[in-house]
């Protein structure tokens, strides 16, 4: 919502220049009253009323600012008040003293051709103004407008609201937006909040269907996407004024791993009216294999052992497979996959074949097997040893749908792991079209550890570098975080098109990728309030301070306070409440009589297969499953294998 | 008054100039004797006047400048461009200073009897009021400038007149003007019971002997009895002198002001009352004009003021009159 500028606007300042400070095509200077409402960051208007070649208008943003007087010497002040600074406030009369203000040009019209900026008069942006000066004109009219609000641009009384191109944030012009700020400001988080609101409130139909994948990493903050927040008087004013719709994200879906018991969420939404949007996220060995890279840290990353990952997916996975001692094997679960291991070992110590097999060396197989074990051990909760997978709904995402994978409590190797997965499985779908919508933001906080401009070139790296290169052509976007932007790669926030600073640490200031930026301007980032941001986009040819309204969700910690978690239930009461929760029906009583004294292995598979099928008859199912399942089995005795050479005579 | 008719005038005939003289910013002090009546005890004394104090009240300042050049000459007849203004500025609560009343006026001087038929034509057809120099003092160019220079004096006296008795007439209960100069030029301000003149130049001799001695070196803070000046009949005003900085290791001259006020008995009884609030109107310091130990702050700030509106062209250059290589 535009409005039209007062007609009756009166100058605030007035251009001048000097042989030292003259006016350029790119920079002027102009002066106001000492009191005003011109500051760092304020959008103003120079109007050159017509000499000779007509009227030209010129829009600027303050950059810089000075004031001064007429004191010679800061020794005469001294000798005026002799000596004692008491008296010198108290002169009968004021020195006569400058607001002298530097701002850095946003547009000229007409552009061509580019002069020095006139010596005009300065007027405070209007609301039209604002839109002028940042070429939103463009796109926030005509057939097709694609302008999504990010905040409102305040000064002077003024709120005129900001809007960034869609194709510019979310594709295909440019994509990607990367926000840095300190920590604890509730800003980061809240701006994507604010913004991925308003995308799925103003992203336009043309540009087809849009859902986002959030990442929490670190405690309840993106817990409650789906809870309305408290909103004060001016927050609703300044939704009214951006034309967004203060409401929760609707329709929202969590993923969670299991805790090591395997049955309880690894989350913090755990509380019994919110735990229902909850699905677990369970992987198993073939999910895991595929990025098994992931699992490998810098030293290991050997041909060989990337060869032997590559012959256990495409050759053992899933098949009939003879280990060539005379067992076979159809590798489908870990459980599966530590079993071939332990044929393959006992089978070469046995035959005393040496230390090679299939042309892999033992200590190839060992080193993978630990990799895998490891897996397995750290991320209990994500991997299952032995049993069905539970993933995102892949091919069936939803338009303005937000799909949260909670990993804030999840192992550093399980969380690289989830990401690099639901990364690359986006990706592919988008590849194919097959995912259900045409783009997908991705949030990513903490890119200092996923995307460091320094250590090892890690797959999570790769993969955040090649969406930031590449993901835009796909629609794929990536929404990254970070404290401390100096420190993500520089071609990770270098393709991101648009860039958000919240309030700025001192030493990052001081890094050279804030150079650009005056004196002023990084004070002003380094004092930055909660709420306020400055935005660079390319529409936008100097960076703007905009305001946005706090997020219209219940904020991570007011969510935890609202709705405490739960407590970690038994084995057996967290498997009935998981069977009622998927049928009202089931008698808790007899669900329990069911489970009772039989393997809680058995009984996670037997979930995990009812979670996955959901039928009608959910108890039905799930004694089915169990009792299909369990069918005991006589543990087959390792055979002894002599050591291979056998010291003899050797009393100790 | 159009810019141009210094360039009418070139094309009638007249040989273009650009000579700013030294003495074109301000009065010539004069070097008379004209001797005073003391009006506050029997003999000149140095009278403390006590700690800086605040104003008495509102106050305003008055000041004027005068700015002309000789712009063409027609044969040795120097044809004259000067510029006159003044303002009132007033002081408000958040003491800052306000521009209240002002006026400009520009105009020509010269002896137009000497000037060529052409020039002469052109002149008078040129939209510029034209002062002429008596006749008398066509000749060398050395004494009509000198004529030039009474001449822009009484303009810039006749316009500072125009701005202060409107002013004083209207000036609220209680409120001050201050004016840079003289009062005595101007019966309205030399009648008014709150209007103050300071005197910067000390041209004028009043005393002679001890009473000379006892004016001259005043120390700092100190004023001396109150007289009235002679050769001001035409508007009776008392004086003294006041000593705003110690002028001991500089000049007998440095920072002292002769103050005039209205010729009536109250102003004796308040003269030590005023000083002191002038040792307060010494802060700010008027830096960096050369006479900041005599020149008070608002009137530096309305002195300032004029010349930010004074025409460019009229300016005494800032450097050398050698032409420019452009190197």
């Amino acid at each position: 919502m535009i409005l039209r500028p007062a007609p009756d606007a009166k100058p605030v300042g007035r251009v001048v220049a000097t042989e030292l400070k003259p006016a350029t095509p790119y920079q002027f200077h102009f002066w106001t009253a000492t009191d005003t409402s011109i500051g760092i960051g304020a959008i103003v208007r120079v109007e050159e009323v017509g000499i000779g070649t007509g009227e030209r208008v010129v829009y600027g943003v303050v950059t810089d600012a000075f004031a001064y007087s007429d004191l010679a010497t800061p020794l005469h002040d001294v000798v005026g008040a002799e000596g004692n600074p008491a008296r010198a406030a108290e002169a009968p009369t004021m020195r006569q003293e400058i607001r002298l203000w530097t701002a850095a040009v946003l547009r000229q019209i007409p552009e061509e051709p580019l002069q020095p900026v006139p010596l005009g008069r300065v007027y405070v942006a209007s609301d039209a103004d604002v839109a002028q000066a940042l070429r939103m004109d463009a796109y926030l009219t005509g057939a097709t407008p694609t302008a999504i609000p990010v905040g409102l641009y305040s000064a002077g009384g003024l709120e005129a609201p900001v809007y960034l191109d869609a194709e510019f944030l979310l594709g295909s012009e440019a994509a990607h937006l990367n926000i840095s700020g300190v920590s604890g400001l509730a800003t980061k988080t809240s701006a994507v909040e604010f913004l991925l609101g308003a995308i799925f409130q103003h992203y336009p139909g043309h540009k087809g269907r849009i859902a986002a994948v959030c990442f929490n990493v670190k405690g309840p903050d993106l817990c409650f996407l789906d809870q309305p927040g408290t909103l004060l008087d001016e927050d609703r004013a300044r939704y009214a004024r951006l034309q967004v719709t203060p409401r929760p994200f609707a329709p929202v879906r969590y993923f969670a791993p299991f805790k090591s018991d395997g049955v309880n969420l690894n989350t913090l939404r755990t509380h019994p009216d919110l735990v229902e949007a909850v699905e677990p996220l369970v992987w198993g060995l073939p999910e895991v294999l595929d990025f098994a890279e992931v699992l490998l840290n810098r030293d290991d990353i050997d041909a060989k052992a990337d060869a032997f990952i590559d012959f256990l997916s495409d050759r053992v996975l899933n098949r009939e497979f003879e280990d060539g001692f005379g067992g076979t094997h159809r590798v489908r679960t870990f459980a599966d996959l530590e079993r071939l291991f332990r044929a393959i070992f006992d089978g070469l110590e046995a035959s005393g074949r040496g230390d090679m097999w299939r042309t892999h060396h033992i200590a190839t197989i060992r080193k993978v097997r630990n990799r895998l074990g490891n897996v397995s051990t750290r991320c209990k909760g994500l991997v299952t040893d032995d049993g069905p997978s539970n993933d995102l709904p892949w091919g069936r995402f939803e338009d303005r749908a937000m799909y949260v994978v909670d990993l804030a409590n999840v192992d550093p190797l399980g969380q690289d792991l989830v990401f690099a997965r639901i990364v690359s499985k986006l990706r592919e779908h988008l590849e194919k079209r097959a995912l259900g919508v045409d783009a997908v933001v991705v949030f990513v906080d903490e890119l200092n550890k996923y995307a460091p401009a320094d250590g090892p070139d890690t797959y999570v790296k790769k993969m955040l570098l090649d969406i930031s290169e590449r993901g835009r052509y796909l629609g794929l976007v990536l929404f990254g975080a970070e404290q401390f932007r100096s420190q993500v790669h520089r071609r990770v926030v270098g393709n991101a098109g648009t860039q958000m600073f919240g309030r700025m640490d001192a030493d990052e200031l001081a890094t050279p990728g804030y150079q650009v930026l005056s004196p002023a301007t990084k004070i002003k980032l380094a004092t930055l309030p909660v709420g306020e941001l400055m935005v660079r986009h390319p529409h936008f040819t100097q960076p703007i301070f905009v305001r946005f309204p706090r997020p219209a969700v219940l904020r991570g910690r007011d969510g935890v306070e609202r709705f405490p978690p739960a407590a970690d239930l038994p084995f057996e009461e967290a498997v009935v409440r998981q069977l009622v929760r998927l049928d009202p029906r089931v008698r808790p009583n007899v669900a329990k009589d069911l489970i009772a004294d039989r393997d809680e292995d058995d009984v996670r598979r037997a979930l995990g297969a009812t979670r996955r099928e959901r039928p009608k008859d959910v108890l039905a199912f799930f004694r089915k499953v169990l009792g299909r399942s369990i069918a005991a089995e006589t543990p087959q005795v390792r055979a002894v294998v002599p050591p291979l050479n056998p010291i003899a005579d050797e009393p100790y | 008054m159009p810019v141009f008719w210094r360039e009418a005038l070139i094309a009638a005939g007249a040989v273009p100039a650009a000579f700013v003289p030294e003495a074109s910013l301000g009065r010539n002090d004069l070097t008379t004797v004209t001797g005073a009546d003391l009006v506050e005890g029997a003999r000149l004394r140095a009278i403390p006047v006590g700690p800086a104090a605040t104003p008495p009240g509102p106050a305003a300042f008055l000041d004027g400048i005068q700015y002309w050049a000789v712009t063409a000459y027609d044969g040795v007849t120097p044809i004259v461009r000067a510029y006159v203004a003044a303002a009132v500025r007033r002081r408000g609560p958040d003491r800052r200073l306000l521009t209240v009343a002002d006026a400009t006026r520009e105009f020509g001087v010269t002896s137009r009897p000497a000037l060529s038929p052409a020039v002469r034509e052109t002149l008078a057809r040129a939209e510029v009021d034209v002062i002429d120099v008596p006749a008398t003092e066509a000749g060398q160019p050395g004494r009509l400038l000198s004529a030039v220079q009474v001449q822009v004096d009484r303009a810039r006296e006749r316009i500072e007149r125009e701005l202060a008795e409107p002013y004083v007439a209207a000036m609220g209960e209680g409120e001050w003007l201050v004016v840079d100069g003289l009062l005595s030029d101007c019966a309205a301000l030399a009648r008014h019971p709150r209007a103050l003149g300071v005197v910067k130049s000390h041209g004028a001799q009043y005393f002679e002997g001890d009473d000379l001695v006892t004016a001259l070196t005043l120390s700092q803070g100190h004023r001396t009895s109150v007289f009235r000046p002679r050769g001001h009949e035409h508007q009776p005003v008392y004086s003294w002198y006041l000593r705003l900085w110690p002028w001991e290791g500089n000049d007998l001259h440095y920072g002292l002001v002769r103050i005039e006020a209205r010729a009536e008995p109250e102003t004796v009884e308040r003269a030590s009352t005023l000083s002191a609030w002038l040792i307060g109107e010494r802060a700010p310091l008027s830096t960096p004009d050369a006479r900041w130990d005599r020149l008070l702050y608002p009137i530096y700030e309305v002195e300032a003021y004029l010349k930010s509106r004074a025409p460019r062209d009229l300016l005494p250059a800032a450097g050398t009159r050698l032409p420019r290589t452009g190197t």
